[in-house]
């Protein structure tokens, strides 16, 4: 298996029409199985990190591998094999999907043409409700659910793509905080089931940093520290 | 039927049907990823083709409708995709363009096209024929296939695009086919609702299939069903009342949508609950 899962060389991003790149130069390497947490103020390019990462941004200077191949906008290939969190995104209470679909949906990528989910496919997605709790709420509508539930469902999403990578910005935002250390522990559960490659943007590492391999400090868009956590493993 | 031999009205009431199925049908993808206005914008473009059509009658208008609606949905798709234009600010200028250009062919057509301008703004109860209600299953059959075929990748970009995108799905080829489906549908459907009022059927319908379902696979049963309800009753409207049939089937279409608002067990339980 490749042990470097992420490397970003001199890997630079900038937002048409803005003058200041929102990454610059960025040299990151990421080994099998660690989790990186990464941190720094509004505006760092946390986000923007994770995003050239699995490709949906492309990169305008330097080279972003994952799994030992060139990742680029175009890999969806690489791409369904990475479990991606986005930091915005909840549902809101109109939104006409089951929760069962919206964990199933992440397996979509992975079946071939004119073929549906097959009873494998189905486990798969039951056991990944199940890991997070979520299994009562199958069929309910994924709007109806709350905050932190949601969550749950998207981590559930991860378990049930296999995932090799994880992905997660800000997995933590906007919830309560019994729902924050849910969730945290549901990371680590995640990761150590699927034993994957984890990064994780948060402003409150507090639950994490006892697990992660490193802490990653990035600022107007540059890496200003790597170090591992006080205290971490 | 209506007095009228069943050879004519047959036709008709087959296309009615069909356009209902299909235009509600995209309208699912249309409402649920916010493309009305995108909708509205290729219906004015296919009403403009059309018109075309009309003044140099080398084809079939609906020919010349379906190319200038790809035209609008491909200009429309990428530029709203990568453009630093609001999507609101093209769709200003297309509406204005499309509709001045449909109006400037409708009227340099020769006079015995009038009638053939009219159908196209309005609709015509008379404008079906077998060969072109054969048109629409053709096209139905094709979005049947396209959806067993790569259903899933619909699905996962109806919940979200970029949560589709970042689990490896190709979601700016499902987008572009949702336009091209979106196309296709508006320019066939055109001589039995109207360029103007095609859009009701497309919106319609499938807004009123979100009041009653919580869950989008039903909405794809339920939305479509409401949109053949709608052209059903507008058919007969059209013909009891001598109306525009165009206009008939849009108003039955919003008459289900208001009873649907009414009547929907989403919003009473949301009431109850306050």
């Amino acid at each position: 298996m490749e042990d470097r899962v992420v490397e970003l060389h001199n890997a630079s991003v900038s937002y048409s029409g803005e003058r200041v790149a929102t990454l610059l130069n960025v040299d990151l390497s990421i080994s099998h199985g660690e989790m990186t947490l990464v941190v720094g103020p509004n505006g760092a390019g946390k986000t923007t990190l994770l995003e050239a990462i699995n490709g949906l941004l492309p990169l305008t200077g330097g080279t972003a591998r994952v799994f030992g191949e060139r990742m680029t906008p175009s890999r969806d290939d690489l791409r369904c094999h990475i479990a991606y969190l986005p930091q915005e995104l909840f549902f809101d209470p109109e939104t006409p999907f089951l929760t069962q679909d919206v964990v199933c949906a992440a397996r979509f990528a992975l079946i071939r043409l004119f073929r549906f989910p097959s009873p494998a496919d189905r486990r798969y997605v039951h056991e990944a409700l199940d890991a997070v709790g979520m299994n009562t709420a199958a069929k309910r509508p994924v709007g109806r659910l709350s905050g932190g539930q949601q969550r749950k469902v998207l981590l559930a999403r991860a378990l049930a793509q296999r995932a090799r990578l994880l992905l997660l910005d800000e997995p933590t935002v906007n919830l309560d905080p019994q729902a924050k250390k849910e969730i945290c522990q549901l990371v680590k559960q995640v990761q150590s089931e699927l034993a994957a490659t984890a990064m994780v943007v948060s402003h409150e590492a507090e639950h994490l940093l006892e697990d992660a391999n490193r802490v990653v400090t990035l600022d107007q868009g540059r890496v200003v520290s790597d170090h591992a956590p006080v205290g971490g493993r | 039927m209506f007095g009228l031999p069943w050879h004519i009205v047959l036709p008709t009431l087959l296309g009615s049907v069909l356009v209902g199925l299909l235009s509600s049908f995209v309208g699912i993808f249309v409402v649920r990823m916010k493309l009305s206005s995108l909708g509205f914008a290729m219906s004015h473009a296919a009403f403009a083709g059309a018109a075309l059509g009309l003044l140099f009658p080398l084809f079939d208008p609906m020919w010349m409708a379906l190319v200038f609606s790809l035209v609008a949905a491909f200009l429309l798709g990428p530029l709203a995709d990568v453009s630093r234009l609001q999507t609101d600010t093209i769709l200003g200028v297309l509406f204005p363009v499309s509709m001045a250009l449909g109006l400037i062919f409708v009227h340099q057509a020769p006079g015995g096209a009038a009638g053939g301008a009219l159908t196209l703004l309005w609709g015509s109860v008379l404008g079906i024929t077998m060969e072109q209600v054969w048109s629409l299953a053709a096209v139905a059959l094709g979005l049947i296939l396209l959806m067993i075929g790569w259903g899933k990748g619909f699905f996962a970009l109806l919940l979200d695009r970029k949560l589709a995108q970042a689990s490896g799905l190709p979601t700016r080829w499902y987008f572009y086919t949702v336009l091209v489906m979106t196309a296709v549908v508006v320019s066939i459907s055109l001589r039995i609702t109207g360029g103007l009022l095609i859009y009701a059927l497309t919106v319609l319908p499938s807004s009123s299939a979100f009041q009653w379902v919580y869950d989008v696979k039903k909405a794809f049963l339920v939305g479509p069903l409401f949109g053949a309800l709608a052209a059903i009753g507008g058919f007969g409207l059209s013909l009891g009342a001598d109306l525009p049939i165009g206009s008939s089937i849009a108003v039955c279409a919003a008459v289900v949508f208001i009873l649907s608002v009414g009547l929907s067990p989403k919003r009473l339980r949301a009431r109850s609950a306050t």
